[in-house]
């Protein structure tokens, strides 16, 4: 049975593009066929991520529509020949594309791939009910701020009352330098609103949006980083391993800790 | 006279969805509020949480009957019985005074009961609901931009979180945080409570009174109880509550 996963947040911005991309290169690491399925319509950009802009012939729409065979739609990854990419339309109305259709060629997709993931666009309108028609299970991504939590509470009771109940969370761009200080909210206080279990944190980190840019997830270009570690370790935790959570704030103390000393004395 | 207009605006802040246990038999009823525009969306998911919340009574394979006034078409009725489904039970019988629904219900293979004077059926069962409805009982986390409401009291194991609502004719029972909206004596009644394992709403309302957070909350650690007294909404130790307080109908306040 293959795993299908709908990464998804309500707010905008807080980094499920970046989170699908390198979850599922981490997940290619791991040897998993894997297939992403870009779902924000009309902004498609996680094949930019991914640095296959220039593959893209044809888009879901096609598949859907019958313009293609999915196959010809699905477009293999120039670094692990285990994972494909199935791109948005750009151009076409959101509206267009119905649940039932997303549904029936996810369900396709999922013959051949063990690990689909589904890229959500941002907000609870049609593309959100697109892009959740066919997932079994979610990762909800917030960023340690009020607002990104209220709208991934939304989230989470909208897929609830949809019959996902494997919901877990990942928090994004947590700044533990902010949390110490008290002047962010800490991983703590999101998991005490939307008591759901936690399976990763990512730190917030500059290697993150450079590496956007290039078209290569960190998780490949710097496996070595922080962040690329914490999506290693995600992905071993979806595999049902039990791996420690990467102690970020312990660091921080440190380092913290460590200054203070030194202008102490 | 003063018993309708109570009434009506009980009606107005009824919710979309209302579920009732008549016997061996489920009655889904779908008012239509005081809106134009009923957002079908919303319905559906108001029915799922309704049906995740509940502490499921019946026996799978109950059967439901659907009672909607306002027009639906098919697909919209083959989405509630596939809702119904998930949670095992079967949507048997349509009821409705609307021609458009009657005959969608007839095109999907259900039972239909078409009834002209369909209004006064679901009017009478929520007069009565005023007073007899029973509390509604959900055993889970109410989320931000959900909105539980209810004509008697309303039970919550679980936490009510920030940007939820609960809006209930009777009292409020939160058995975990509450830090959403409460509003509890929807209805007018002033004697009505709010009690929440911890407090920390963003507002809460009973009746027509209307409190909101103070900015820095003191940390308690003991269930409160929230109720009108003289000089507006006050909370008490839910522990000690009626011991040393009681109702003054003349003043319309616990003193
Ligand atoms: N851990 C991180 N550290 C630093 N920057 C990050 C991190 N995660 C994401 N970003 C950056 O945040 C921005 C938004 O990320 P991304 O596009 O993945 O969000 P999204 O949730 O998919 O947005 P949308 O809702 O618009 O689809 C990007 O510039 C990305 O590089
Ligand atoms: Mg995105």
């Amino acid at each position: 049975m293959s795993r299908i996963i709908v990464v998804t947040s309500g707010k905008g911005g807080v980094g499920k593009t970046t989170i699908t991309a390198n979850l599922g290169s981490a997940l290619g690491k791991l040897g998993r066929k894997v297939a992403l399925v870009d779902a924000d319509f009309g902004l498609r950009n996680l094949d930019l991520l991914m640095g296959l802009e220039n593959r893209v012939v044809y888009t879901a729409m096609d598949a859907i529509g019958g313009e293609c065979r999915l196959d010809q739609a699905l477009v293999k990854d120039k670094r692990q020949n285990q994972l494909v990419l199935l791109p948005a339309a750009q151009n076409r109305n959101k509206e267009a594309i119905q649940p039932t259709q997303m549904k029936e060629i996810v369900s396709k997709i999922a013959l051949s791939y063990e690990y689909i993931l589904i890229d959500c666009p941002a907000g609870i309108e049609m593309g959100f009910r697109n892009a959740i028609a066919a997932a079994g299970e979610a990762l909800i991504v917030s960023t340690p701020e009020v607002a990104s939590v209220r709208d991934a509470d939304r989230v989470i009771g909208l897929l609830e009352s949809h019959g996902i109940e494997k919901i877990n969370l990942i928090v994004n761009r947590l700044k533990p330098d902010m949390v110490q200080m008290n002047e962010m909210i800490g991983v703590e206080d999101v998991l005490d609103v939307l008591s759901i279990p936690l399976i990763g944190i990512i730190p917030e980190d500059k290697r993150m949006i450079v590496a956007s840019n290039r078209g290569e997830p960190l998780v490949l270009g710097q496996p070595d980083s922080l962040p690329a570690i914490a999506f290693d370790n995600i992905a071993r935790r979806l595999e049902g391993e039990k791996v420690p959570l990467l102690d970020l704030m312990a660091a921080q103390d440190n380092i913290i800790n460590r200054l203070r000393r030194l202008f102490r004395t | 006279m003063t018993n309708v207009t109570k009434y009506l605006s009980l009606v107005n802040s009824y919710s979309q969805v209302h579920l009732k246990l008549e016997g061996e038999k489920l009655l889904l009823i779908l008012p239509e509020g005081d809106k134009s525009i009923i957002d079908w969306w919303s319905v559906v998911d108001e029915l799922k949480c309704r049906l995740n919340g509940s502490d499921s009574s019946w026996k799978s394979g109950t059967r439901v009957e659907l009672i909607a006034n306002y027009a639906l078409e098919e697909k919209q009725l083959q989405g509630i019985a596939q809702a119904l489904e998930e949670f095992k039970l079967k949507l048997k019988l349509v009821c409705t005074s609307n021609r458009q629904t009657a005959i969608a219900a007839a095109g999907s293979g259900f039972s239909v009961q078409q009834e002209p004077h369909l209004e006064t059926v679901v009017d009478s069962s929520q007069t009565q609901s005023q007073e007899l409805a029973e509390p509604l009982y959900l055993k889970t986390t109410i989320r931000s931009g959900m909105e539980v409401r209810h004509p008697s009291t309303i039970v919550i194991w679980g936490d009510l979180n920030p940007g939820a609502k609960a809006i209930a004719a009777g009292d409020i029972f939160v058995w975990g945080r509450l830090r959403g909206i409460a509003h509890a004596g929807s209805g007018g009644d002033r004697s009505r409570h709010i009690v929440a394992l911890k407090m920390e709403p963003t507002q809460l309302r009973i009746a027509d009174t209307l409190a909101r957070a103070p900015s820095a909350n003191p940390e308690r650690f003991e269930p409160e109880v929230a109720y009108i007294a003289t000089e507006g909404i006050r909370l008490a130790k839910a522990m000690d509550f009626f011991k040393t307080h009681s109702f003054s109908e003349t003043i319309g306040a616990w003193r």
